[in-house]
């Protein structure tokens, strides 16, 4: 292991009522390394990934982001969210804003960049991805794919130091997969510390330094990306790998 | 004399009459529907707060007024205050002041609870990806609020709230019972000098119609224009 944590999970347990989703989860994920996580339905990966940015409260336990507990009550969640990007597997674009909106409502209204500053940064964005001729259109008007290469492009806006994939393609149509999980590999290769929940088996092999086998709500395997599916120890993840390869 | 010739007969004569009642719903309807919008935002804001009795107390209200009857709720107020001590003021220049006052109130106390819950359904149909998406960009409550959600839930809101007027419109009529000369009333009276129940009421559901009609053809202007805009 290299590099330091930028984030550290201690003891994360998440209840919904009587059911346990998560218990008792600890890790660490590094600077500049992309960690998958991958598991049956329900076993509580989303679950995981929304408790790292508080989308949902943990019942107990500890998320420590770059040395700050996230869950202590004086810290200020709104600032450290700012650094914590995330993508939905809806895109969830505010359907309110044309694109060049959704891309730099938040850098202007939180971070007080100036607005031409903030348009030629999300031009930039948008060109690398050949979405520049979409910067007037509503979300609305835009395919699957488009709509969450410019929700990934809304997120890289903040700078983020640490971006949450949750099931990114899984609401794609099949064709249109291929052209988020390109701009992902490209993130990945530029060095950004990424936390994917995939059923993409393929590309979470390919890019992942890391993957997280979560089951019953425990990490059940944590292995790098290439032992995990040459040589896996756990009889869950082993039939699991079974059904989905 | 036929049917039409008496409709026309009663309208060259009557015309004024009726053009006063239409005066009056208009004012009753217009004033209960802002004051209904004004009371109702407060009262969805109680009903969606995380404050325990707030929200009780509004549910109770909600509940309570749209679970009985109009009527009964005009009579509560225009009746039933009085006799607790409660009245409404007498203004020398506004003739009828206090029954408007009771009318108005009652209206708009009702109307409240309708719209209390069009703006709360309203601001629940928008996607909760929306307000996810935009806590965890960094946007505080009150943001994510103004700028995302409450520009989507107009557009849900709009449509239904010009709704709320035109029912404002027609139910305005029950005013009539306590003495307020809105066109209802005022047909009665038409028919008490002329005795001629089924033209003046004709003439009125006229009237009612074509207000309504009115009132619901500039909300589907208005929602088409929306929707353009987003587009």
């Amino acid at each position: 292991m290299s590099g330091h944590s930028i984030i550290q999970v201690r003891n994360l347990s998440k209840s919904f009522g009587k059911n346990l989703v998560l218990n008792e989860i600890s890790t660490d994920f590094e600077k500049n390394k992309v960690v998958s996580i991958i598991g049956p339905s329900g076993g509580g990966k989303s679950t995981f990934l929304r408790c790292l940015n508080l989308l949902e409260i943990p019942t107990s336990g500890q998320i420590i982001f770059d040395g700050t507990d996230l869950c202590a009550k004086d810290v200020d969640i709104n600032k450290q969210r700012q650094r914590i990007g995330m993508v939905f597997q809806h895109f969830n674009l505010f359907n309110n804003m044309n694109v060049m909106r959704n891309l730099t409502v938040a850098p202007v209204r939180i971070l007080g960049m100036e607005k031409e500053e903030a348009e030629a940064k999300a031009i930039k964005l948008l060109k690398r991805l050949g979405l520049e001729d979409k910067a007037s259109s509503y979300p609305s008007q835009l395919s699957g794919g488009q709509k969450q290469r410019i929700a990934i492009v809304r997120s890289l806006m903040m700078e983020p130091d640490v971006m949450l994939f949750d099931e990114p393609t899984s609401a794609l149509d099949p064709e249109m997969i291929g052209e988020v999980l390109d701009v992902m590999k490209m993130l990945a290769s530029a060095g950004m510390t990424m936390i994917i929940v995939t059923h993409e088996m393929r590309f979470a092999r390919e890019v992942s330094n890391r993957i997280l086998f979560l089951d019953g709500g425990r990490i059940d395997e944590d292995r790098p990306a290439d032992e995990f599916f040459d040589s896996p120890r756990s009889p869950r993840l082993i039939s699991f790998l079974d059904k989905v390869l | 004399m036929g049917f039409f010739a008496q409709i026309a007969a009663i309208l060259e004569r009557y015309t004024p009459f009726f053009m006063e009642g239409v005066k009056n719903t208009l004012i009753i309807a217009a004033l209960s529907v802002v004051l209904g919008l004004i009371f109702g935002t407060l009262m969805a804001v109680m009903r969606m707060c995380r404050i325990k009795p707030l929200k009780w107390i509004a549910v109770a209200y909600i509940e309570f007024i749209r679970g009985t009857p109009l009527m009964v709720q005009l009579m509560f107020i225009f009746y039933g205050l009085p006799m607790i001590g409660i009245t409404f003021p007498d203004v020398s220049w506004i003739p009828n002041f206090s029954r408007f006052m009771a009318g108005i109130v009652a209206m708009s106390m009702n109307s409240c609870a309708y719209i209390a819950e069009v703006i709360r359904s309203g601001i629940q149909a928008v996607d909760s990806g929306q307000m996810e998406a935009a806590r965890s960009i960094g946007f505080r409550y009150r943001e994510s609020m103004t700028l995302v959600i409450l520009p989507q839930a107009v557009k849900n809101i709009l449509p239904a709230l010009g709704n709320e007027f035109v029912t404002v419109i027609k139910e305005s009529s029950i005013v009539s019972v306590i003495g307020i000369a809105d066109l209802m009333f005022r047909t009665n009276d038409v028919i008490a000098v002329t005795y001629r129940s089924l033209p003046c009421l004709a003439i009125a559901a006229c009237i009612y119609f074509v207000m309504t009609f009115i009132g619901g053809r500039f909300i589907a202007l208005l929602e088409k224009r929306m929707r353009h805009e987003r587009a």
